[in-house]
């Protein structure tokens, strides 16, 4: 089924949950809204399921438009975050309840429940209360009681975030693989980038109820089209610095006291379009220590001195500052990292960011 | 090494804390004990009372002044048509409350707790007030209200001024804030999650209430329950008030009766009937302790 | 066609969103009809017991209806009620009487005591304040007339009164009957004082317990002794129990008056104990004076009516109470 937001607003005595969110998500894709808490990702999953009514807007499905259409008559399931199930009744009792609801008859009700309950790993648990199952467990009960009903939307509302890191992990798989079997249209809510970029086909990230960006997860990643976007997608987190553009000597550079970079053509012409002062991003995983295997590249080179080293395992998270300017940087562990040792930064230009200051809008993508 | 070392510090440092907090401690208890002195001397000459001929102070007495005069005779009363009659009334008032608080507060406290309407702060503000305010000033024009009442045909009979059914009907609406603003409470504690989950999941408003959002208030029910049927039972005023004559007779009334229709007064069959009465409660007392302490927990939420 | 454009008058059309307010405004009325399904119980006996009632309270406080004239049509005499009210000779002795009544009680026992107790009873073992909340319990449990007649017993005159066996002489003490004779107030302020007080300490308890046990911890650490924790941490932290007592209790002591129809009658003697609320109920329904005067009575309650509700106006505003109501978490569609 085809999920169209349009303009889509909620507000309850002027304070703004969601604010005009315009989006399409294609039948059979699962799309992750992405976002800080209170971001308005939740009241936007509960306006499409029929639990709020939105001020302003539309929902449709399939082009019809549901604003009006009561929860029971959508077609939808949802997992919530606290799994939501009914502690008074058996699992079987939890994911036959809409069937029972639909009246369907009992022999059927007993085949689809095992069906769903076996799909989900959970077949031998039926007769069990909820009280006696892991989180893990119900979760998968929760899922399965979305399921049951064949429902032509799937909602998630951040649905693993109380379970523990392995289990997530497994979960993740597992869910985005009946999602991908069933080819059910799913929007799945999340604050968890890795879950948003591995899960879906499509991330929506929401800040403050705005819709911040649409976009392919790797677009996301590699052509962020505002400076929150890219800021809050990637672990640790893009740098940011303001830099004036400049032209000289035929080519582009971008300054700050402390900063002289060589930008490539190609970028630095579409932010030189807004002129004057610009805002520069690097992932840290952009910036290399410069060592003798590899010089790097004329004007892409700055001397910094290093105040923090964070072993993360694998690689050391570096705390450098160039003259006033501080930025984190990821270092392979073989180099050593020290706090005091001054080191020279190569940064990789062809991946480099730029943002309009003001509207905080990419001056690269749009 | 490092636990032997700590060892005197912490030994050294125990006496005085210990100290200060044993004192706090007694005088606490003092406090508790002496509070609850007339409760329990109250309840002492009952049982005493109840059990002897007559009694000076919390001395019994017999028939020569000295101490003894055990007897049972003030329990005579138990083959008395009146105190039966008067018993079942007071059955009767207390079970209608039951089920009439009961049905009103749990539907009610849902609509108040779950649903947004025009009005509904109005309601719950409403409520509270009627909560705190003792309805019994109304009785007056509740005179009126249960006199027209009882010019209804067919079922005016049975709730008019002078029933049974019309005590208990007063008594309903009285109790009903308290019901309403209790079981609100309980409902608010549910969480949002699984009620929406209900209504994805097909199921009406109606139907989430019934067979979701009640069994998990269950532990309200029965503490709304029970503290009705004990207002039921204790019933004085309203029946008081709106009765006469003893077909209609609860037991408290029948009790202020024994006291202010007999001269002289005996005091210790009046203590009989009084514990007699309060059997049912001495039971809901040993045996549904938590719930009694517990029954405003979920009311008392978000005051 | 008029009722069409009304409708959209009312729910003005936003651009872009075809056509849904007419069936929105039907939803609306709709979803509400179940909100008000659930509460058609309610409305029907709050409508007949306490709008109809207070309705009929007004109108009879115009009239000179007694159970000596009931018979014929009412008699509306405008407000000679009222004046007769406030020229009434005990007016003022009855005003004292419950202001200094609902004060009393509520200062010592029914906020004092009630957060004493709460206090107490939440720092000693689990088990034995559990016990002692229970005891405190039974006077609220117990019939009001037993009740009553057990503190008759304990108050009363040689050789009865337990009170006078255990302490000859303390209180006034001295063979006399105590709740009659020697201090009837006392008496009057410890029947009520002894179930008023269960309730507050049922809240704050609940209160107390739900503070988090890392504050009072963290307290601690910081070197703060009992009172301290008390007076900076727990005081605080139930502040709205305290201020929803406060309310509640004032209200209900203002209007109840059960015990003191049961203990004193308001006696002994003229109006010694009499407060307001008992006045009402006693022109009204005791024929001491000879006739029930049901319109004079109502013109007392009346009155007590509207100072409490103008009170619970007050403090429903100053506590902002509506605050406190949460918004519902689904909407009707």
């Amino acid at each position: 089924m085809r999920v169209e937001l349009d303009g889509l607003s909620k507000a309850w005595d002027g304070v703004v949950g969601a604010d005009n969110i315009t989006l399409d998500i294609a039948d059979g894709d699962l799309v992750a809204f992405l976002g800080p808490s209170g971001c308005g990702k939740t009241t936007t999953l509960l306006m499409v399921a029929g639990i709020y009514k939105p001020t302003a807007g539309t929902i449709s499905f399939d082009g019809v438009v549901v604003n009006e259409v009561a929860p029971k008559d959508r077609h939808v399931g949802m997992v919530f975050q606290s799994y939501a199930l009914y502690p008074h009744m058996t699992v079987f009792g939890n994911i036959s309840y809409p069937l029972r609801i639909q009246k369907v008859n009992k022999e059927e009700i007993r085949e689809r429940v095992q069906k769903v309950a076996d799909m989900m790993g959970i077949g031998h648990l039926l007769d069990r209360k909820i009280a006696q199952l892991s989180g893990g467990q119900q979760q998968r009960v929760s899922l399965g009681r979305a399921l049951v009903k064949e429902p032509e939307v799937l909602l998630f509302d951040e649905p693993l975030s109380n379970l523990d890191a392995r289990l997530r992990l497994t979960m993740r798989g597992e869910i985005k693989r009946i999602q991908e079997d069933l080819g059910i249209t799913s929007i799945y809510v999340t604050h968890d980038q890795v879950e948003a970029m591995t899960m879906a086909d499509k991330i929506a990230v929401m800040s403050e109820g705005v819709l911040q960006a649409y976009d392919l997860p790797e677009d996301l990643y590699d052509h962020p089209k505002t400076l929150f976007v890219a800021g809050f997608v990637g672990n640790p987190p893009m740098n940011f610095f303001d830099v004036e553009i400049m032209s000289s000597n035929g080519g582009f550079h971008a300054k700050s006291e402390a900063i002289d970079l060589a930008l490539p053509d190609d970028r630095a012409q579409k932010a030189a379009v807004a002129k004057g002062n610009v805002v520069m991003g690097v992932r840290p995983e952009d910036v290399y220590l410069v060592d003798d295997t590899a010089p790097p590249s004329e004007g892409s080179t700055l001397s910094a001195s290093i105040e923090v080293v964070e072993p993360l395992g694998r690689e050391d998270l570096v705390g450098v500052t160039i003259g006033d300017v501080q930025l984190r940087v990821l270092v392979d562990k073989t180099k050593g990292a020290r706090v005091g040792d001054n080191v020279e930064l190569a940064f990789d230009l062809s991946k480099v960011q730029l943002f309009d200051p003001e509207s905080e809008k990419s001056l690269l993508w749009k | 090494m490092t636990v032997s070392q700590a060892a005197p510090q912490s030994q050294a440092f125990k006496p005085k804390l210990m100290g200060g907090k044993k004192t706090g401690r007694r005088f606490a208890y003092a406090f508790l004990i002496l509070s609850i002195v007339p409760i329990l001397i109250g309840y002492t000459w009952l049982v005493i009372a109840t059990l002897s001929t007559r009694t000076e102070g919390l001395l019994p007495r017999d028939a020569e002044g000295g101490i003894g005069g055990f007897t049972l005779r003030n329990w005579d009363f138990i083959s008395d048509g009146a105190i039966w009659s008067a018993m079942f009334n007071s059955f009767l008032i207390a079970v209608a409350m039951v089920i009439g608080v009961g049905i009103a507060s749990t539907s009610g406290g849902y609509a108040l707790s779950r649903f947004k309407f025009p009005g509904r702060k109005a309601f719950l503000t409403g409520t509270l007030v009627l909560h705190a305010f003792k309805a019994e000033m109304l009785l007056i024009a509740i005179f009126f209200v249960l006199r027209w009442l009882g010019g209804i045909p067919l079922i005016g009979g049975y709730i008019g001024f002078n029933t049974v059914g019309g005590v208990a009907l007063v008594m309903i609406a009285l109790e009903l804030p308290l019901g309403i603003w209790l079981m609100k409470g309980f409902f608010d504690a549910l969480p949002w999650d699984m009620e929406r989950a209900a209504l994805i999941d097909g199921a009406s408003r109606f139907r989430v209430w019934w067979q979701i959002m009640l069994p998990q208030v269950r532990p309200g029910i029965a503490a709304l329950a029970l503290f009705t049927f004990i207002a039921g039972w204790n019933a004085y005023l309203v029946p008081f008030t709106f009765t006469i004559g003893t077909k209609v007779t609860n037991m408290p009334v029948f009790l202020n009766q024994l006291i202010s229709d007999t001269a002289p007064v005996n005091w210790n069959q009046v203590a009989a009937v009084g514990l007699f009465q309060m059997i049912p409660l001495i039971i809901f007392f040993l045996f549904t302790q938590e719930l009694l302490l517990n029954i405003y927990a979920g009311g008392s939420k978000g005051t | 066609m008029t009722d069409k454009q009304g409708v959209t008058d009312l729910a003005k059309p936003r651009p872009g969103i075809p056509k849904q307010t007419r069936s929105s405004l039907r939803r609306r009325v709709r979803s509400n009809l179940s909100a008000y399904g659930f509460l058609l119980p309610t409305m029907v006996l709050v409508a007949t017991f306490f709008i109809a009632s207070g309705v009929i309270l007004v109108v009879l406080s115009f009239t000179d209806l007694s159970s000596s004239n009931f018979t014929r049509p009412w008699n509306f005499i405008g407000f000679d009620n009222f004046s007769r009210l406030f020229s009434d000779p005990f007016f003022p002795k009855i005003l004292r009487n419950t202001a200094f009544y609902v004060f009393t009680t509520l200062i010592f026992f029914n906020l004092g005591l009630a957060l004493v107790l709460a206090l107490v009873t939440t720092t000693i073992p689990r088990r034995i304040g559990f016990f002692f909340r229970l005891v405190w319990l039974l006077p609220r449990l117990t019939p009001s007339v037993i009740y009553i007649l057990m503190w008759k017993r304990i108050g009363s005159g040689d050789p009865y009164g337990i009170f006078n066996q255990i302490a000859p002489g303390f209180l006034g003490a001295s063979g006399g009957n105590l709740f009659l004779g020697g201090s009837p107030w006392t008496f009057v302020i410890l029947t009520n004082g002894f179930v008023g007080a269960s309730f507050g300490m049922i809240i704050f308890t609940s209160a107390l317990l739900s503070i988090p046990e890392d504050l009072i911890t963290a307290a601690k650490v910081d070197g703060a002794g009992t009172w301290r924790i008390i007076k900076d941490i727990k005081l605080p932290l139930i502040k709205w129990p305290l201020l929803f007592i406060a309310t509640y209790q004032t209200l209900s002591l203002l209007t109840s008056f059960e015990y003191i129809l049961l203990l004193t009658e308001g006696g002994p003697g003229l109006f010694t104990t009499e407060v307001w609320a008992l006045t009402a109920y006693k022109r009204a329904f005791s024929s001491y004076f000879g006739n029930s005067q049901w319109a004079f009575g109502a013109t007392w309650a009346i009155v007590l009516v509207a100072v409490a509700l103008l009170l619970a106006v007050v403090y429903v505003k100053i506590f902002k109470f509506n605050e406190l109501i949460e918004e519902p978490r689904i909407e009707n569609l």
